[in-house]
Parts: structure tokens; C-alpha cells; sequence
């Protein structure tokens, strides 16, 4: 999925909505201007309405500031984000964290197949997700936010782990534990993420 | 040149079942798990190591201490001197930014031209600082390595491993911006992340002292890890110098004796005062330090021990505290700090990532001398913890600067410090 950035009427609706928003170390106008860009793929108010990009409303400071740093170094590989990342400053990834981490994330809609997440709870206990991304699934630090995220976009990043085509933090722990998932697994607690409440 | 590690490994790797939730005291609950095996002769396990292999032994008192994470772009300029000002060190020293923006900095080497390399963590970078008239300018001359942890300069050359390549960059300091790819020099290293990140140290012959740790807690390890080698990066040819050994990141070459002395992270999940990690020393070639048999030198595994006692293994020469996380270390052997430091260790304590109440990220000092008899510590330097779980750095890696001072990698911080001292 290829989308221009420079889409200027969204990002001038994302601009006069972001106005409102209690963004202490992003109130300055430089840092609007440059989400604005952001939300030509990631969405107004980082809630993404396209397929295979992920929202980034309510993600962790810390999990946007290292994605936007392994984006930088080359060490997680995305076409699009490269280029983008290589242009920023860390004063600009410090305020894009504290930019999108003050977003209200995404509501889950209704759930049309709670059988499916019953089977994917199933697989997060085994998995031991919440060790890390909380019981909740809100994420900490630098581990993401999963509740409400776009469920093909959860398939996507599950997949990329398990291909090794994305390697994560220093630890290496989601390649790890998603070299061991099957589709099936995939699938059900995708579901399960996307909508939990 | 092929990997062959797989080949010599058909040793089975039991490790621990996952627990369940109850709250029974760690070690009851320890010892009613049962085993369970990995086949660690196929390439799978090589390739993938257990998804459990950090997580999945703590219990349900110990959940939630996953390994913290520091700033992604480390510290401000602004925040890095009102650091400075809470580091406490013995009177006369004094410690000071070096350099900062080094974003994940772990081990340090210098070029025989004054610059200094710098390695990295998950960032994949390597760097290297140069001094203009004072002014440091950090520059990122190699990207997308897979964990540069270790790094040593030979020769003109540098060497940089990064976790399953030991790769030489030829007459490195004259072409810091057009490094190319280097050359493999030495392969023969399981691909995985899983304590595969690893520490360079040269001995007098020019050979590196290189760690090997097993992929997992803690569990029966397969004969090609939770060993040291010494490989030879002419001719690429190794030797195993110590075994039951598990996640080692740091040694030094005692200028006295030529002994390679080196430090240990015990097991995790027994508790947060138990087992301690420790400072080593090979006496002889093929030592067994205990793991996983007995850690600290006195305390049997509640199950990996099997009948064995910890009077079959090396000892410790010193153990140095549970969960301080001992990586870099250096044999002092500069003429600025006081006379009595001369052929101390000190020690870059990373912290712990994993106990209740934090406790190293400091540099100790350790006074012994060459045979390793009554070692004892000191605290060098102290003040990165802040609160139970707070760090404003975390110290990973020391190397003597020429004028005898010393220079501090922090991964957190993303910046090198240097300690200097001067009489009053």
C-alpha cells in the first residue's frame, strides 16, 4: 500500500484538531507542522484508517521515540519510514513520542467473532504477551500498545517477526516468540488485541 | 567460510517448564516444575532459540520485571550535566562529560591515531569520536550491524563483532568514512540474539578472548556455548579456555601474569538477593566455573545441580552481588589516579533489570592481587540508580584514556564520561 505524505488536506484538518491537545513538550508549532505529515498515512488524531499502517495514538513515548530511532538507523527497514526517519532530529523524536502518546487510542469496535477471541486469549496467555505489553494491553515503556490496533496491521507485524523481516528491541523477544506462532495462532489473537476492550 | 557450530552440539538443552500462577514460595515452586527438552541438534534451535529464554522461569511474584528501557535518544546535554553533579566518587576524583549523543554506547577500543570506537547495542551502530582542539565529534561510521557489542583495534585495524561475525576493517583510522564491509575473520558462533551478544578482550599474542552464553535462563547448555574461547583472528583458529560459564560481557588481561580475568551474570529468577554475580579467573585452560551445576561458588542449583557439589568447580574470585549485572572491566595499570589503584579492577556495573529494588549501575573497584586470593570491593563510583527502579544511566564498559584517566560507556545515557583525578 503506497500513499503520498504530502496530503495536505488531511494534514490541515490534523493540524486545527491537534490545536486542542495538552501536548506539553510538543506545544510548539514546528513539531504540529511536522505530524502533519504523520497523518496523511497514520491518520487524524494517529488513529489510522488504512489498511496495513498502524495507529499511533496512545502507543508508549518511549515504543514511538525507539521506532522512530530503529527507523533512523536502518535497524527496522520500511521504505516508506526510512527516508522520512533519517530527516529528524532526537529533539523531534522526543516530542513525536510525547506527541502521539497523549492521544486518546482507538476504540475497539464491536467484536463479530468472540469465539475467535476466546481462542486468542487463549494463545496470549500461552504466549505470555501481558508480561510485557501489560495486563491490560496498553504497553509500557518501550513495549507497544496492541488493544485497538488494526487487526490486519497486527497479522502484518506478527508475520514480519516470524519471516525476521522485523527484529524488535535489544532482546529480541517478539522474533523469538513469533518464529513459534502458527497462522492459525496469528490470526486468532489478532483478533483477540484488535478488540479488546 | 561456513557456520559449523550445529555440528558438535548434539548435546540435549533441558530448561525449565513454565510455572503456573501460584504463589508458593520460588524455590518450592522451582523444584516441582518438571524438565523439559530442547533438541538442540537441529538447525532450528540455532537459528530460533527458546521463546522463553529470558522470560517464562520467574514466578508469579516475580512478573512484570521485564528489562527496562532507557530514552531512545539518551540523555540531553542539559540532562547529562545535572548528572554529572549527583555521581559520588572517592575525594580528589572528578567525572565529566566526555562525549555525548553515542546512542547505545557499549564497549570502547582505541585507534593507535587517538580515535576512539564505540560500540552499540540493538542500534546496530558503530562510532567513532575524534577530538577537534577539544571538541568531540561523534561520527557513525558503520550501520545496521547486528548487536557491535565488542569491539577491538589491532594492528590498524579494527574489529568488530557482532554476535555470529568477527569482522576486521583494514587500516580503519584512514577510511572512518568509507569502512566498507570488512572481511570475516571468524564465524563459527550460533546466530541467535540470546546471550549472543558479546566482549572483546586481547591478549599479549594478539588473541581475543570471546564469551559465548547459552540461549535461555538457565538449563543443561549445549557443548558449543557457556564457554570462553581464545581465537586467533589471523588464522581464525580457536580454543576453549573456560566452560560453565553464562552470560559473560566483559574481561581484561592481567598485566601482571597475562591471566584473563573476566566477569559473570548468574542466573536469574531464584530471588533478588540470589545468586550473585561474579569476577573470574582462569588459572588454567579448560576450567569449569559451575554453571549450571552451582552458582557463586557455594549454592547448588535447585535442579540443574544433579548430584553435583560446588567443590568440582572453580570458585569465584569474588562474588560481587546479585542482579548488579558486572560487564566491562579494566585492570588499572594508568599513573593518574594514587598509587594504590595500580593493578586494581574496576568494574562497569550495568544494573539489574530485573530485581525489586535495583542496585549496581556504578563502577566498583576491586583490590586483589595476581593469584586471586582475598579479593575485596569497594564502590568507585555510584548516584545512575534513582528510587527502586529508576536509572539516569548505566554504566557498561571502562578503557584507559593515555593520560591515565578513564573513560565510561552508558547505554542508557548514550554517552561516554570521563574520570580523572588530581591532587588537591
Amino acid at each position: 500500500m503506497r500513499r503520498k505524505f504530502t496530503s495536505h488536506a488531511i494534514g490541515a484538518i490534523a493540524l486545527l484538531t491537534l490545536g486542542a491537545l495538552p501536548v506539553s513538550a510538543a506545544d510548539d508549532s514546528a513539531i504540529k507542522e511536522k505530524a502533519s505529515v504523520c497523518a496523511g498515512c497514520h491518520g487524524e488524531n494517529g488513529i489510522s484508517q488504512t489498511e496495513n499502517i498502524p495507529s499511533l495514538a496512545g502507543q508508549p513515548d518511549q515504543f514511538i521515540q525507539w521506532q522512530l530511532v530503529f527507523f533512523r538507523a536502518g535497524s527496522r527497514k520500511n521504505d516508506q519510514m526510512q527516508p522520512i526517519a533519517e530527516e529528524i532530529t532526537n529533539e523531534d523524536i522526543r516530542n513525536f513520542g510525547a506527541y502521539f502518546s497523549q492521544m486518546t487510542p482507538a476504540k475497539a469496535a464491536h467484536d463479530n467473532d468472540p469465539d475467535l477471541s476466546k481462542k486468542g486469549a487463549q494463545v496470549a496467555v500461552g504466549l505470555r504477551c501481558a508480561s510485557c505489553h501489560t495486563d491490560s494491553f496498553a504497553g509500557t515503556k518501550a513495549v507497544a500498545r496492541l488493544a485497538g490496533q488494526r487487526e490486519e496491521y497486527l497479522v502484518k507485524a506478527l508475520h514480519d517477526y516470524k519471516a525476521g523481516a522485523r527484529v524488535g528491541g535489544g532482546v529480541a523477544a517478539m522474533a523469538d516468540v513469533a518464529y513459534h506462532m502458527s497462522d492459525e495462532e496469528i490470526t486468532a489473537v489478532s483478533h483477540y488485541l484488535a478488540n479488546f476492550k | 567460510m561456513t557456520s559449523m557450530f550445529h555440528r558438535s552440539v548434539l548435546a540435549l538443552a533441558a530448561v525449565a517448564l513454565l510455572a503456573g500462577t501460584s504463589v508458593v514460595n520460588a524455590q518450592q515452586q522451582d523444584q516441582n516444575r518438571a524438565l523439559k527438552k530442547y533438541e538442540s541438534g537441529t538447525k532450528e534451535f540455532w537459528t530460533h532459540p527458546p521463546d522463553d529464554w529470558f522470560l517464562g522461569d520467574e514466578t508469579e511474584a516475580q512478573k512484570g520485571l521485564a528489562p527496562p528501557s532507557g530514552p531512545p535518544t539518551g540523555a540531553s546535554e542539559a540532562e547529562l550535566a545535572a548528572m554529572m553533579k549527583k555521581i559520588k566518587l572517592p575525594p580528589g576524583f572528578k567525572i565529566e562529560v566526555y562525549a555525548p549523543g553515542v546512542l547505545a554506547a557499549r564497549q570502547m577500543a582505541w585507534g593507535d591515531k587517538g580515535t576512539l570506537f564505540v560500540g552499540s547495542f540493538g542500534l546496530g551502530n558503530v562510532y567513532a569520536i575524534k577530538d577537534n582542539n577539544g571538541k568531540k565529534e561523534v561520527k557513525t561510521i558503520l550501520k545496521g550491524l547486528n548487536m557491535p557489542t565488542g569491539l577491538a583495534f589491532k594492528d590498524g585495524a579494527l574489529y568488530v563483532i557482532a554476535v555470529d561475525k568477527l569482522i576486521r576493517y583494514d587500516d580503519a583510522e584512514a577510511n572512518l568514512d568509507k569502512l566498507g564491509d570488512g572481511k570475516v575473520v571468524y564465524d563459527d558462533m550460533p546466530s541467535y540474539a540470546a546471550h549472543g551478544w558479546k566482549y572483546i578482550a586481547v591478549d599479549k599474542e594478539g588473541w581475543f578472548f570471546l564469551p559465548f552464553g547459552p540461549p535461555f535462563n538457565v538449563g543443561i547448555p549445549p557443548t558449543s556455548v557457556s564457554q570462553i574461547r581464545r581465537v586467533d583472528p589471523k588464522t581464525g583458529n580457536a580454543e576453549i579456555w573456560a566452560l560453565g560459564v553464562r552470560n559473560s560481557v566483559g574481561g581484561d588481561v592481567d598485566p601482571r601474569t597475562g591471566k584473563f580475568w573476566f566477569t559473570e551474570n548468574a542466573r536469574d529468577w531464584v530471588s533478588d538477593d540470589l545468586p550473585s554475580d561474579k569476577l573470574n579467573m582462569i588459572n588454567k585452560i579448560g576450567e569449569h566455573f559451575g554453571y549450571p551445576y552451582c552458582h557463586q561458588g557455594d549454592l547448588p542449583d535447585p535442579k540443574f545441580a544433579m548430584g553435583h557439589k560446588c567443590s568440582e568447580f572453580t570458585p569465584p574470585v569474588l562474588n560481587l552481588g546479585a542482579h548488579v549485572a558486572p560487564l566491562g572491566m579494566k585492570f588499572y595499570t594508568g599513573d593518574q589516579f594514587p598509587a594504590e589503584y595500580k593493578n586494581n579492577i574496576l568494574i562497569a556495573e550495568h544494573g539489574s533489570w530485573n530485581r525489586h529494588k535495583y542496585q549496581g549501575a556504578r563502577i566498583m573497584r576491586v583490590i586483589v592481587g595476581p593469584d586471586g586470593k582475598n579479593a575485596k570491593q569497594e564502590v568507585f563510583a555510584s548516584g545512575w540508580i534513582e528510587g527502586d527502579q529508576g536509572y539516569l544511566g548505566r554504566p557498561n564498559d571502562i578503557i584507559l584514556a593515555k593520560d591515565g584517566s578513564i573513560l565510561v560507556a552508558d547505554d542508557w545515557a548514550g554517552a561516554i564520561y570521563r574520570i580523572s583525578y588530581s591532587k588537591k
